[in-house]
């Protein structure tokens, strides 16, 4: 052998050891543009005039809010004061950045505030749910389930708080002691894009996919969430708790910045205030002083989108998002070749994650709103079921019909572009998040079994399979 | 930190006190709270433990066996339900438990690997599951037709190495059929019998086929209790698919349910001689709604069913709450 070829050949090899480390590394978060935060609705095919909602949307995803001037509602209670800051990573609409706004609050919007100890500058923007109430000793009563939203903001500070201006009058809830009793969990932003093609999914295909995934060798066999208003699936949300987007925004608009709409009218006490009946303090009711809902159509206004309240714009926004597209991956500063991807989504499905991750659930059916929702694949990566996800995952809250331990199915469409992973945002490293899916209880453990079982290398093609998505 | 969460598991212990329809009435590796409305007070919530169950598996009586009761105790399998004992291969373990029952009738009895992959010659694992035939909603009747489905309803990824064919595995009559991933190099062996109305798999996973070829050696010592008639277990009653029909019930109660839950409920349960029910198991369902069956259910009568001429039990299935989804049409073939 010459020198020059072995010393091509040294080179090959050095080449092919940066794209296949020995040990898989995480390919992160993906710089790429991917078209993330754009529209699906084509201005040039745009019968209805939707366009023009998702413009006005857009605009108010960003919009800061108040309490009592300037674009009024906000709070007595908030985990921020508008939707972008908690979902504007990589675009508005996806999830928490890297810098932590909240961590931020105290020294702006929350000012009369302390910052929990969980909040960190490069942590995850979180929501806090205190899964049991305690008893009058202080203890945690295991079989009273608490499970609402713990706000974890004030306007006690704010120069537009009003009367309900004193952290006496409106304390934050006690974050430190529930920490200590390990009666606290979190919950990160669930990115939107994609999610009206997701919302206009009919109930019989979903279905149809789980009839077709029920004979898998793997042990999954999962359920749905369902609407109690109407029956059917529900599908929006860390436990598909949510029927629809505007279900879904109205919610988050009461519970996530404590303004009162037409779908949720009352302002909203902590679960502890609601389990004694005390209610918001009176000092704290009606701080724009224009009465309830805070949120409400507007009749009067022009142009035509104006005429909407905050929410239906709002979900017009999100409904009109466009899905994640894949796109090519960067590991340790090379391009992973397409080939690896490629077979990556073929070792994803040989060992069962496409079981649940399923990548293309179906087709939408035809939409009023926009050409674009109509017959469209919804390339999600999930089925929408809920999944007994096992110890390691579980966070004992209920919702719906979803118990501790269930959770949807996270599409993973956009996942090559997301910072924290899981339910909680507990971690940042894919691998981590894998194994996360195996322990007692877990519906997933065989399938977390069969990818450990293979080479080093077919798990480091997974992960840069999945980080193309 | 060990022993405030022994501490509080044995709290959990103590004050437990369960009522005849309770979740957990028997031993089970996830801790469970009890179904009352006592305050449990504890100064911290143990980690890693499934306090908030959604619809999960329960039984109106600790002592009748439940399939999804299977233990794994000195590297040896039980299930009493349907008269297993399996000796584990040499360096095996059972890593972690299974999810509950699910509302299609699907069970996961037992996950078991070696218990340090790092030593263990080549990567494998058991998944023993069971699927019960009164309530799986695909087009099939009988374990059999459940391997054909399976077989001509794998995905793209997936090559056939062996169509079903019959074998004999530890003195039983198993339909085996195997197939692998070109891409993955992952070779499966699925070993599918009928016990009870369910079909009973035992799926092998490796690399190596090799591996799997011992493995179908150890399932040899494997022991069927209901083969040898000696055994107590062999006394099980004869499964029927819809005997709860109204030729057959004589007196029935609707349940009342107090919340809408939208989910489908599936319960087997044992009409005795005198054609009251004797057992009731649900697969799964919320607290509530099983505590309304069971009130149901006690004031339903059937006709006593006759084996040989003499009034006997018989083990049916029922479901509430939501109608199941309906069965795929059979499709052809595809392999």
């Amino acid at each position: 052998m010459t020198k020059a070829r072995l010393a091509s050949l040294l080179t090959l090899a050095m080449l092919l050891t940066a794209a296949m480390p020995s040990a898989q590394t995480d390919p992160g978060v993906q710089k790429d543009k991917r078209g993330t935060g754009a529209t699906l609705i084509d201005p040039k095919n745009d019968p209805y005039g939707f366009y023009a909602f998702f413009q006005d949307g857009l605009l108010r995803f960003q919009d800061v809010r108040h309490v009592s001037t300037n674009h009024p509602g906000l709070g007595p209670r908030f985990n921020s004061d508008n939707c972008n800051s908690c979902h504007g990573e990589p675009a508005p609409g996806g999830s928490g950045a890297f810098i932590n706004p909240q961590f931020l609050f105290t020294g702006g919007i929350a000012l009369g505030n302390i910052i929990p100890s969980f909040l960190t500058q490069h942590g995850p923007t979180l929501e806090v749910r205190f899964p049991f109430f305690l008893n009058s000793d202080g203890t945690v009563n295991t079989n009273a389930q608490n499970g609402g939203v713990e706000d974890i903001f004030t306007v006690t500070g704010r120069p537009d708080a009003g009367t309900c201006n004193s952290a006496t009058i409106l304390p934050q809830p006690d974050f430190a002691a529930a920490q200590a009793a390990n009666n606290i969990i979190f919950r990160i932003p669930p990115p939107t894009f994609g999610a009206g093609l997701v919302e206009n999914l009919d109930d019989s295909t979903l279905l149809n996919n789980q009839l077709a995934n029920l004979n898998n060798n793997f042990g999954i066999a999962g359920t749905f969430n369902h609407n109690g208003n109407d029956g059917t699936i529900s599908r929006f949300g860390w436990k598909a708790q949510n029927k629809s987007l505007q279900v879904f925004t109205g919610e988050a608009f009461n519970v996530e910045m404590g303004i009162t709409n037409e779908l949720f009218p009352q302002e909203r006490p902590t679960p502890e205030e609601d389990q004694f009946g005390l209610g918001l303090p009176p000092a704290c009711l009606n701080l724009t002083g224009t009465g309830y809902p805070e949120d409400r159509s507007n009749p009067l206004a022009t142009p035509n989108t104006a005429v909407l309240d905050d929410v239906s714009a709002l979900s017009n926004f999100m409904r009109l998002l466009a899905p994640p597209r894949p796109g090519s991956v960067v590991l340790n500063g090379l391009g992973v070749p397409a080939q690896f991807i490629t077979t990556g989504s073929h070792l994803f499905n040989s060992v069962g994650c496409s079981t649940c991750h399923n990548p293309s659930p179906g087709n939408t059916q035809v939409s009023n709103f926009a050409p674009a929702l109509s017959n469209a694949p919804v390339p999600a990566y999930s089925d929408f079921e809920i999944h007994h996800m096992g110890a390691t995952l579980a966070d004992n809250i209920s919702q719906g019909g979803a118990g501790g331990d269930q959770f949807r199915t996270a599409p993973l469409w956009g996942l090559g572009q997301r910072l924290f992973l899981l339910h909680d945002g507990r971690t940042t490293d894919l691998l981590s998040a894998i194994l996360d899916h195996a322990s007692d209880g877990s519906e997933a453990n065989t399938v977390i079994g069969n990818f450990t079982a293979l080479t080093p290398t077919q798990q480091q093609q997974i992960l840069d399979f999945l980080r193309s998505l | 930190m060990h022993s405030s969460f022994a501490a509080s598991l044995l709290m959990l212990t103590l004050f437990a006190s369960p009522p005849i329809w309770s979740q957990a009435a028997k031993e089970q590796s996830i801790p469970t709270p009890p179904a009352s409305s006592n305050p449990q007070s504890l100064t911290k919530v143990p980690k890693g433990v499934i306090l908030v169950k959604g619809a999960w598996s329960s039984a109106s009586d600790s002592v009748t066996p439940l399939p999804e009761d299977s233990t794994v105790t000195n590297h040896v399998f039980h299930n009493q339900y349907f008269g297993i004992t399996f000796p584990l291969p040499s360096g095996w373990a059972e890593k972690y438990k299974g999810p509950p029952p699910s509302e299609s009738g699907r069970y996961v009895l037992a996950e078991l690997a070696p218990a340090d992959a790092a030593k263990a010659s080549a990567s494998a694992s058991i998944l023993i599951t069971a699927q019960d035939l009164f309530f799986t909603p695909l087009p099939v009747a009988s374990a059999t037709e459940l391997v054909d489905y399976t077989q001509h309803h794998l995905q793209s990824d997936y090559r056939i190495e062996a169509p079903p064919h019959p074998t004999t595995i530890a003195a039983r009559d198993f339909t085996f059929f195997s197939y692998w991933s070109p891409v993955a190099e992952l070779h499966w062996y699925v070993l599918t019998t009928q016990l009870r109305c369910h079909a009973l798999q035992f799926v092998l996973s490796s690399r190596d086929r090799h591996t799997l070829d011992s493995l179908l050696l150890d399932l040899n010592k494997m022991n069927f209790a209901s083969l040898d008639h000696d055994s107590p277990a062999a006394v099980v009653p004869v499964c029927l698919k819809d005997y709860a029909t109204a030729e057959n019930v004589i007196a029935r109660v609707d349940p009342v349910f107090t919340e809408n839950k939208s989910n489908s409920i599936p319960v087997r349960i044992i009409i005795g001689p005198s054609g009251k029910v004797k057992h009731i198991h649900f697969l799964s369902a919320f607290p509530g709604q099983a505590k309304a069956i069971s009130d149901a259910l006690s004031q339903w009568t059937f006709k006593p069913y006759l084996q040989n001429f003499h009034p006997s039990e018989v083990e049916t299935g029922l479901t509430f709450g939501r109608a199941p989804t309906h069965a795929l049409p059979k499709t052809p073939p595809t392999h």
